[in-house]
């Protein structure tokens, strides 16, 4: 007890300047604006709320937004996990080399690779153009504008921090727990499963919060790459707070992002919480 | 004690040079600003010993901006379309113009002089909306607003976005050209409903429209003439359609933002920017039609602008008041009947 005390109040003084800053530029204008999100005249209730859900565009947005997010936080998983394994696999050599090139596009401002995927996905672009040429398509296809195109976009800016938090993870993975699995008689398939994946997993739950809540958030993507045709949570946010100026359902739309965002990461950490405790 | 006056004098230094470095923020829409740089900001500069500081965006942004910093505008001088600015009045956010102080408003076309009543505006420009077109791809001209409905141009056109400013003026004219009334949009909104088809998407700033001309996306789409010079710079065969119905025409305003401390340079912009001087520059430049009666430009250039009395009577002028009362309907009947 004496003994751990000095260290307790350590602990504090280093974490104290973040705390401090959360406590000050961060706590308060959320707070603000999940109670302006409740306020009603006078008074506070749920009535802002009731107002949002009753309209089905509304709702068409919402779950837009949300299975485009799953979907691309799904994708990236699956596409990333191997990739990681692989990044770890290859001559530490030339891991740096991979790395820099994973962290590279997240130097390039989202705007501009937006523009890129704008040329690239076009009626003129370079996919339609091979498509018609080969001949496998007789007319382009329309994949600007749509929710593919918000798909597409979104997977490629968000994969990068997927494939980091599952390498970092993977990093941590003790060296002889395979060897020591497969000593004990245990195939590949219940190595991966048994092992590497529960022993991963914290990094799927990083990755997959991150991916989501950069996906439910993204503006400039669902902004170029959809249009109002394809409206996400962001872009409708935009038109309530900057064109129609109606703070209440900006402020409703907001608390439900962050909410979704919550719950989801509450759902992955759970989900990992169990299986690691059955492993 | 030194130390402390050493203090004081440095602040009453600096106090003394800001104030005689004056700052005028206008609030504008970003749109050709190099051009407008050159005709306005610096040769205004020079005149007033001040500063100009721009911040630009589309007329709904800078609206909401004006809004939400109504008790304490950073804004002095607002140049918005007319029913952005109507908008803007009717939140009580413009202050009246005292136009003993627009040394230059007499040479302006009347309808330029107050065109929000009450001496709550001065137009310094007018835009007719209408078609541009591929002349190459569309070979049977665009002479009507129904001619979008064509059916080889499915997938070929692009539309202004409800909450652009062309947005409901080019809903107004459809309405019309469909035998709706301004009391009645169903016509308008039915038949936008079913161009769906022929709509590759809705545009937020002509800026995208120029990109979707330019990568061959789109082959014609309903804009304001003011994004003529930009949709040329695209190299395209284009070409403006004057369809049987008319063309709408919106005039952009230029407005005092209440709570304004800079109000006599405020004025001296506003004279500014609407003198012959200023008017011909923007116009040789196609920045911005001229409202100055006096400004004489070549026929080449009056051929890219809306120029002249005769041009600007045919234009079928919204009423700023109509559209304001409308609009937010009408962005809620675009969400789910037009853009889905």
């Amino acid at each position: 007890m004496l003994s751990q005390s000095p260290a307790r109040l350590a602990a504090w003084i280093l974490l104290s300047p973040a705390l401090l800053f959360v406590a000050v530029f961060f706590l308060p204008p959320v707070i603000a604006l999940l109670l302006e999100s409740f306020h009603v005249g006078q008074t506070y209730g749920l009535q802002n709320y009731l107002t949002f859900f009753a309209d089905d565009f509304n709702r068409e947005v919402y779950w837009r937004t949300l299975w485009i997010s799953l979907l691309v936080t799904l994708v990236s998983a699956l596409v990333c996990y191997p990739a990681a394994y692989a990044v770890l696999k290859i001559n530490p050599r030339w891991r740096g080399l991979i790395i820099g090139l994973i962290i590279l596009p997240l130097m390039t401002s989202p705007v501009a690779r937006t523009y890129t995927w704008l040329v690239v996905l076009g009626r003129e672009g370079i996919v339609n153009k091979s498509l018609v040429e080969t001949g496998l398509l007789q007319e382009p296809l329309r994949i600007l504008f749509t929710e593919w195109a918000v798909f597409i976009g979104l997977l490629q800016l968000m994969m990068p921090l997927m494939l980091l938090s599952l390498v970092s993870a993977m990093e941590n993975l003790p060296k002889d727990v395979v060897p020591a699995a497969r000593s004990l008689g245990a195939s590949e398939g219940q190595v991966f499963w048994r092992v590497i994946l529960p022993l991963t997993r914290e990094g799927l739950v990083v990755g997959g919060t991150l991916v989501f809540t950069g996906c439910v958030t993204a503006y400039v993507t669902p902004a170029l790459l959809g249009g109002p045709r394809v409206t996400m949570l962001a872009t409708l946010l935009y038109q309530k707070a900057g064109v129609t100026v109606d703070y209440a359902a900006a402020a409703v739309i907001s608390a439900v992002m962050l909410l979704t965002t919550l719950l989801v990461n509450f759902l992955l950490r759970g989900r990992a919480v169990k299986t690691a405790r059955a492993a | 004690m030194r130390v402390w006056l050493g203090w004081l004098a440095l602040v009453f230094v600096l106090s003394v040079g800001f104030a005689q470095q004056r700052t005028l923020t206008v609030s504008g829409f970003g749109l050709n600003q190099n051009l407008i740089d050159k005709n306005i900001t610096r040769p205004f500069e020079a005149r007033c010993n001040c500063k100009i500081v721009w911040e630009v965006g589309n007329n709904a942004d800078r609206l909401a901006k004006l809004a939400a910093r109504k008790d304490n505008p950073n804004v002095d001088v607002a140049l918005l379309g007319d029913y952005f600015a109507q908008l803007a009045a009717n939140q009580g956010l413009l202050e009246r113009l005292d136009t003993s102080k627009l040394s230059n408003l007499n040479e302006l076309y009347e309808f330029a002089k107050n065109p929000l009543g009450g001496n709550l505006a001065v137009a310094f420009t007018i835009y007719a909306i209408s078609i541009a077109y591929r002349t190459d791809k569309i070979t049977i001209p665009i002479t009507s607003w129904r001619d979008l409905w064509r059916p080889e141009l499915k997938g070929r056109i692009a539309l202004p976005n409800i909450t652009t400013t062309q947005g409901p003026p080019v809903v107004w004219l459809v309405n019309r050209a469909f035998g709706g009334t301004d009391t009645d949009v169903n016509p308008g909104f039915e038949r936008l409903s079913a161009l769906k088809a022929n709509v590759v998407t809705y545009y937020n700033q002509s800026a995208q429209l120029a990109g979707l001309f330019a990568q061959e996306e789109v082959w014609a789409a309903p804009v304001g003439r003011f994004a003529w010079g930009n949709l040329l710079a695209t190299g395209k065969p284009l070409a403006w359609a004057r369809p049987s119905e008319g063309q709408a025409g919106v005039s952009n305003v230029a407005v005092l933002v209440k709570g304004s401390r800079n109000q006599e340079l405020a004025y001296q912009f506003i004279d500014f920017i609407i003198s012959r001087e200023v008017q011909t520059a923007q116009a040789n430049d196609l920045v911005d039609s001229p409202v100055n009666r006096n400004v004489r430009v070549a026929a080449d250039k009056a051929a890219q602008l809306t120029y002249g009395l005769q041009q600007i009577a045919s234009l079928r002028i919204v009423d700023p008041d109509y559209i304001v009362k409308v609009r937010d309907a009408w962005i809620q009947r675009w969400n789910r009947e037009v853009a889905r």
